[in-house]
């Protein structure tokens, strides 16, 4: 798994390519965690590289989203393939973090 | 824990030149461990096995069987095979010191030596040793705690399946590793009816056994009979939400009505049950739409409650994501269609026959690759 980061617009975007499982959760966790530690409040996760995301990534995911919710920002997950979309309408975090088809409409809804 | 104390330690010196042997000791003797000699190879391997030193220090050339040979057979040998062995020889040559090395001496120090480096490299590969042993011990200890909570963990599953009218179940659990997060269980409610739980804590081991066994304790302690899948989920969920973050549960309750062959299913982030209807010879996940994992936040919404009828043959699995997420060795899911196709296997209307052509065909796909995820499957038929 790769993660990449850039900040444009006060905006911090996180980008995730290859599986995010119990094997590479505990790097992205660590990652997600040092982004956290900053005054960040608008958190965009890029996953249009993720290909496989396990009940372990989504705990990383959802930790974000209850830091974000906790200091009032605001978080989105941008570009899941199909398969990663399927895990979140089946395990029903749609409800819990905002999911938008592409990089430029989640900017938008972080604006 | 005091790992640095050289108590009790010792380094065995072994060359057949006592001018060598003499200069060796005096060498070590500061380094605060007991120092054993041996004059030959044969002698150099009763002394070994008996006192099981902490470092050897071996000549090569010496007559009778030579240091390569002496280094081969403590290797061969279990009791020996991990005292760390450093080769001391007027062998220069990069390949000797290969060779050494390729014996599995740790270390290759060339003669005439200089007795700071001596010192030196002793000191490391003792600290090197006990180091590999602290980790030797504290692994063995946590091996030991993980197959204790295993061992309680499988005591809070049901201890057999109940006899329900007309509907035949059988049931299969592994974990990962030693102790898992997934947890069924059933219990019998009024008029006919039977609720069956199935739920599956994110993670594996130790914090996910924890989680496992709280659910099975709330669930235990429902207040009131558990007829109604939406509230016995708001119920776990409400007590969950005080101690699983940053984890969560997903859960599926299904209450089957024995009498009527219905079933009535809420889930909370877990797969869809699959049903396999038997007059259609075909598999379907039934549809339900379901809540977020358990122990996340409250419920503000309803929970969703599907229903549907059974007949005669009809066969429902409720399982954990460990059994469509096996991956095999280029990396594919085993995945719901294939599961889909499997429930409808030819195997009889014998839940357990049906089960394990299930599994076997997982195994068949998984091939070498191993399970990286805990898995329960609950399978039920109504009888013809």
């Amino acid at each position: 798994m790769k993660i990449t980061r850039k900040e444009e617009n006060g905006i911090v975007a996180v980008a995730f390519s290859g599986r995010l499982d119990a094997d590479s959760s505990p790097v992205a966790d660590k990652a997600v965690k040092e982004i956290l530690d900053g005054q960040t409040d608008r958190l965009l996760f890029d996953l249009g590289e993720l290909e496989y995301l396990s009940s372990a990534g989504l705990r990383v995911l959802l930790s974000a989203a209850k830091e974000m919710k906790r200091r009032g920002g605001k978080i989105v997950l941008c570009s899941l393939n199909e398969f990663v979309k399927e895990i979140f309408e089946v395990s029903g975090f749609q409800s819990l973090i905002p999911i938008t088809d592409s990089v430029e409409s989640g900017q938008q809804m972080l604006a | 824990m005091e790992t640095n104390t050289a108590d009790g330690e010792s380094i065995l010196l072994v060359d057949d030149n006592p001018t060598n042997l003499q200069v060796l000791y005096q060498t070590l003797e500061g380094v605060g461990c007991k120092l054993l000699i041996a004059k030959g190879g044969e002698l150099a391997l009763s002394i070994a096995a008996k006192a099981l030193p902490n470092l050897i220090l071996l000549d090569i050339m010496m007559p009778g069987i030579d240091g390569y040979e002496v280094c081969q057979r403590l290797k061969s040998d279990p009791t020996t095979a991990n005292i760390p062995v450093i080769f001391l020889s007027a062998l220069g040559e990069t390949g000797d010191k290969v060779k050494g090395l390729q014996m599995g001496a740790v270390d290759y120090i060339t003669k005439p030596f200089q007795p700071d480096e001596v010192i030196a490299r002793v000191n490391t590969h003792l600290t090197i040793h006990r180091l590999k042993q602290e980790v030797e011990r504290r692994k063995d200890e946590l091996e030991h705690e993980l197959e204790v909570v295993s061992v309680v963990q499988r005591r809070l599953l049901p201890k057999q399946l109940p006899t329900i009218d007309g509907y035949r179940l059988a049931v299969r659990y592994d974990t990962s590793r030693y102790a898992g997060g997934d947890y069924y269980d059933i219990i019998g409610l009024e008029n006919n009816c039977w609720g069956f739980l199935m739920a599956d804590a994110e993670g594996h081991s130790t914090p996910a056994a924890v989680l496992m066994a709280m659910t099975c304790a709330l669930f235990r302690a429902y207040p009131g009979v558990a007829s109604d899948p939406a509230q016995v989920l708001h119920y776990l969920n409400e007590h969950l939400c005080k101690v699983a973050d940053p984890s969560f549960i997903t859960a599926l309750y299904a209450v089957y009505d024995a009498g009527r062959q219905t079933v009535r299913v809420a889930r909370a982030g877990h797969p869809l049950p699959m049903i396999y209807r038997a007059a259609e010879k075909k598999a379907e996940e039934l549809s339900c739409p379901g809540v977020f994992p358990l122990g996340i936040e409250a419920y503000e919404e309803p929970i969703p409650v599907a229903e549907t009828k059974l007949q005669p043959g009809d066969r429902m699995l409720i399982y954990t994501d460990g059994l469509t997420e096996r991956f095999n060795e280029p990396g594919e899911a085993y995945g719901e269609q294939r599961l889909l196709q499997q429930l409808g296997t030819e195997a009889g209307d014998d839940p357990q026959k049906v089960l394990a052509a299930i599994i076997e065909d997982v195994q068949r796909f998984a091939g070498q690759h191993p399970a990286d995820d805990d898995q329960a499957l609950l399978l039920g038929i109504v009888s013809k």
